[in-house]
């Protein structure tokens, strides 16, 4: 059986205040997730093809800077994934496990990103 | 992957293990495997229903001998026979009617065929999987708890390759593979020699690949397939074939893989 996969798992989900996600893993990490951050990395294909396209000159806000990103709900999808709806609407994304780990904000993630 | 819009996890309590039987590759004998693996484990006492997720080819009637349109006034789904529960698309719909559906046409077909019909208490449900990475297959894993899945292959590296991204979808959706298939293995000729036809050792190279286990050979043998099309399966027509022997030596493997997986955990909820 192939188990290697499941290793990554998140123990726990929390919300930080009204702008961010807290994931506890099971490999001791904690994950620190802004719902903007979340938002503006959509899996989705419509928001992959987005954000492919070249930045718009006559759009001065993003539809997501009218309204703080914020989900109105966040569903478990089998065991390998989330799906966020969102406030404003968008309920098209399947985030996996990996990704939201891969997204993560914290000090330590940021560098080693950016290193 | 795109999801469907309503994607509801559903809750199947009587139903105490679900197993998807998968390729990624159609012609492998995926729903031949489905059907005898099923009586396999009905033969060994387990009480056991049989999804043919096949919407767009269903196989079930013909294999399992079931003719002709089931009027649902008249005769409860899913239906009985050779003692296991049985749904088909292939029930419902004339074979010289192709289905034409998009994905979320097929996702509502199997998530009715699993929470709307009585399938009373299972010990298993075998899911035959279309072949493939598709609808059906992300339908399940994303709202079916399933248990384990068994993957299907022929002997040949065509076939190999394919099989490949079957097991390497089920890793990402994270359902425990239960090990690898290899049907079609090796031919008995009347002078009672081994012919590899297909070739041999496929399932147990990707077995040892992809560290699952490799849950035996299943040999070519004329009778599946008279017995198949006749609409009784080689398990229940001719149960002292060494054929059907192999197949009761995958259910029982099958099960011995379920009892040392570690199953799957849900996934923690956020309130929102």
């Amino acid at each position: 059986m192939v188990e290697s996969n499941f290793s990554l798992f998140p123990n726990a989900l929390k919300k930080q205040g009204d702008q961010s996600l807290l994931v506890e893993w099971s490999d001791g990490h904690s994950s620190i997730l802004a719902w903007k951050h979340l938002r503006s990395n959509c899996p989705c294909a419509t928001c992959r093809d987005e954000r492919g396209k070249p930045a718009n000159p006559f759009q001065i806000l993003k539809p997501s800077e009218l309204v703080a990103p914020a989900p109105t709900s966040f569903v478990p999808v089998g065991h390998y994934a989330y799906r966020i709806i969102w406030n404003d609407g968008h309920d098209s994304g399947i985030y996996t496990l990996e990704q939201l780990r891969s997204l993560c904000q914290c000090t330590e993630c940021l560098a080693k990103n950016n290193s | 992957m795109q999801p469907q819009a309503n994607m509801p996890k559903l809750s199947l309590p009587n139903i105490k293990t679900i197993i998807a039987v998968a390729s990624g590759k159609g012609g492998v004998g995926k729903s031949t495997v489905s059907a005898n693996l099923a009586l396999a484990l009905s033969a060994l006492g387990h009480k056991v229903g049989l999804l043919d997720a096949d919407i767009y080819g269903p196989s079930m009637p013909t294999m399992m001998g079931i003719n002709g349109l089931i009027d649902q006034e008249k005769t409860p789904l899913p239906l009985e026979k050779y003692g296991l529960k049985i749904m088909s698309m292939g029930f419902l719909v004339p074979p010289t009617q192709a289905v034409i559906w998009r994905g979320p046409m097929v996702h509502r077909a199997l998530t009715q065929f699993l929470s709307d019909l009585d399938w009373g208490t299972l010990d298993f449900l075998v899911i035959d999987l279309p072949p493939g990475t598709g609808d059906a297959q992300l339908t399940l894993t994303q709202t079916v708890p399933l248990n384990g899945s068994v993957i299907v292959t022929t002997p040949q590296e065509v076939s190999i390759i394919d099989a490949r991204k079957g097991i390497e979808m089920f890793k990402q959706v994270r359902v425990p593979i239960l090990g690898i298939v290899e049907n079609m293995s090796y031919f008995i000729g009347e002078d009672g020699k081994r012919y590899e036809i297909f070739r041999h050792g496929g399932g147990t190279k990707l077995a040892q690949e992809y560290q699952v286990p490799f849950l035996g050979e299943i040999p070519i043998d004329p009778k599946v397939a008279e017995s198949g099309d006749e609409g009784i399966p080689i398990v229940r027509k001719y149960p002292e074939n060494n054929v059907s022997k192999c197949y009761v030596a995958l259910a029982q493997s099958v099960i011995r893989e379920l009892g040392t997986m570690i199953a799957p955990k849900e996934l923690p909820k956020l309130d929102i």
